[in-house]
């Protein structure tokens, strides 16, 4: 059987942290610390997304000289609507939910 | 510690390019938000990991005779490496620059040596063992004739082992190489071997000093090339 993409426990763990403000801009130290996923897990996960288109990037200014610009990340309609999705069909199986995740689909 | 991690996940992001992948530069701009030696060190490791992956990706876009001649110079060189070590600690070729194992080995002759497998196996009587000349470090071949605990003797023109004459096949039919003067019995000590060239007229072997320590053999022939 083949593997349904985007159901991974870390990849939920990311989409129930983005879904929590859909609209608004994320770093990624921030969303690896609210997933507590280390960046070697995360990134691939936002590379991965985001060639699927859905997940948005951009280049946030640099506000003081000398920093590099950061790179901000959050889902698109499509992404949004399939990481709903994910979680929904997450949440009616409790028996494989990640602890993380069922304390926050809760 | 932070500045080491950084210095080398800047190196594997940029390499020598002057900006990385997007992917890595924003690996590499979230690296000041870190705090703590030990979330800096985590943080550029998982970084590490991304850029090893995305570089394995790039890789297969490659032209495919790119990649073919890649993996050619990869292969050569490590046959070469293991090439080196083999014939270092586990198999090698000798060289024959005297006549004493004559006429089984001319001068001239190579052979292949094995370094390792005896001294797991050990050696037998009628084995060809190459070994340091006793006080030198020259390497050359001769026949095991005794074991340890074997007592050997020339007498009558052949060679007696354990009171018994010796069948030796290997020998020359030619007189001319196998005529032997007499010799003393010789009982072989522990962990020593009782060694003689098949040339018994030229070859200088333990007839001229004595059984040869174990710790001597360099390897045991194998077959001539």
């Amino acid at each position: 059987m083949p593997r349904i993409p985007h159901t991974s426990p870390q990849t939920l763990l990311l989409f129930s942290v983005l879904l929590d403000e859909p609209a608004r801009w994320r770093y990624g130290y921030d969303l690896s610390k609210e997933t507590s996923l280390a960046s070697g897990t995360l990134y691939p996960i936002l590379m991965r997304l985001s060639e699927q288109k859905l997940l948005e990037t951009s280049w946030e200014p640099s506000e003081e000289p000398g920093r590099p610009p950061r790179h901000l990340y959050r889902l698109t309609a499509d992404g949004a609507a399939l990481a709903g999705q994910r979680l929904a069909a997450k949440a009616a199986k409790p028996r494989t939910i990640g602890p993380a995740i069922q304390a926050r689909t809760a | 510690m932070r500045r080491l991690a950084y210095a080398v996940l800047v190196l594997a992001v940029r390499g020598r390019r002057e900006r990385g992948g997007d992917w890595g530069e924003a690996i590499l701009a979230e690296f000041a938000e870190t705090t703590g030696d030990r979330e800096a060190v985590r943080w550029a490791a998982g970084g590490l990991r991304v850029m090893w992956h995305e570089r394995r990706a790039r890789r297969r876009e490659l032209p495919r005779i790119v990649r073919i001649r890649r993996r050619v110079v990869l292969i050569v060189l490590i046959g070469l490496a293991v090439g080196l070590v083999v014939n270092r600690f586990v198999l090698t070729v000798g060289y024959v620059d005297n006549g004493s194992m004559e006429t089984t080995y001319l001068i001239g002759d190579r052979y292949v040596v094995d370094l390792v497998a005896f001294r797991l196996t050990g050696v037998r009587r009628g084995d060809v063992v190459e070994l340091n000349r006793p006080g030198t470090d020259r390497l050359l071949i001769k026949r095991v004739i005794g074991l340890p605990g074997d007592t050997v003797e020339c007498r009558g023109g052949g060679v007696w082992l354990n009171g018994a004459p010796l069948d030796e096949p290997y020998l020359s039919p030619d007189p001319e190489y196998t005529r032997m003067e007499d010799c003393t019995a010789t009982t072989v000590p522990p962990h020593q071997l009782y060694l003689l060239g098949d040339h018994r007229i030229v070859s200088e072997d333990s007839r001229k000093y004595g059984p040869v320590d174990e710790g001597a053999l360099h390897g045991r022939v194998l077959l001539r090339l």
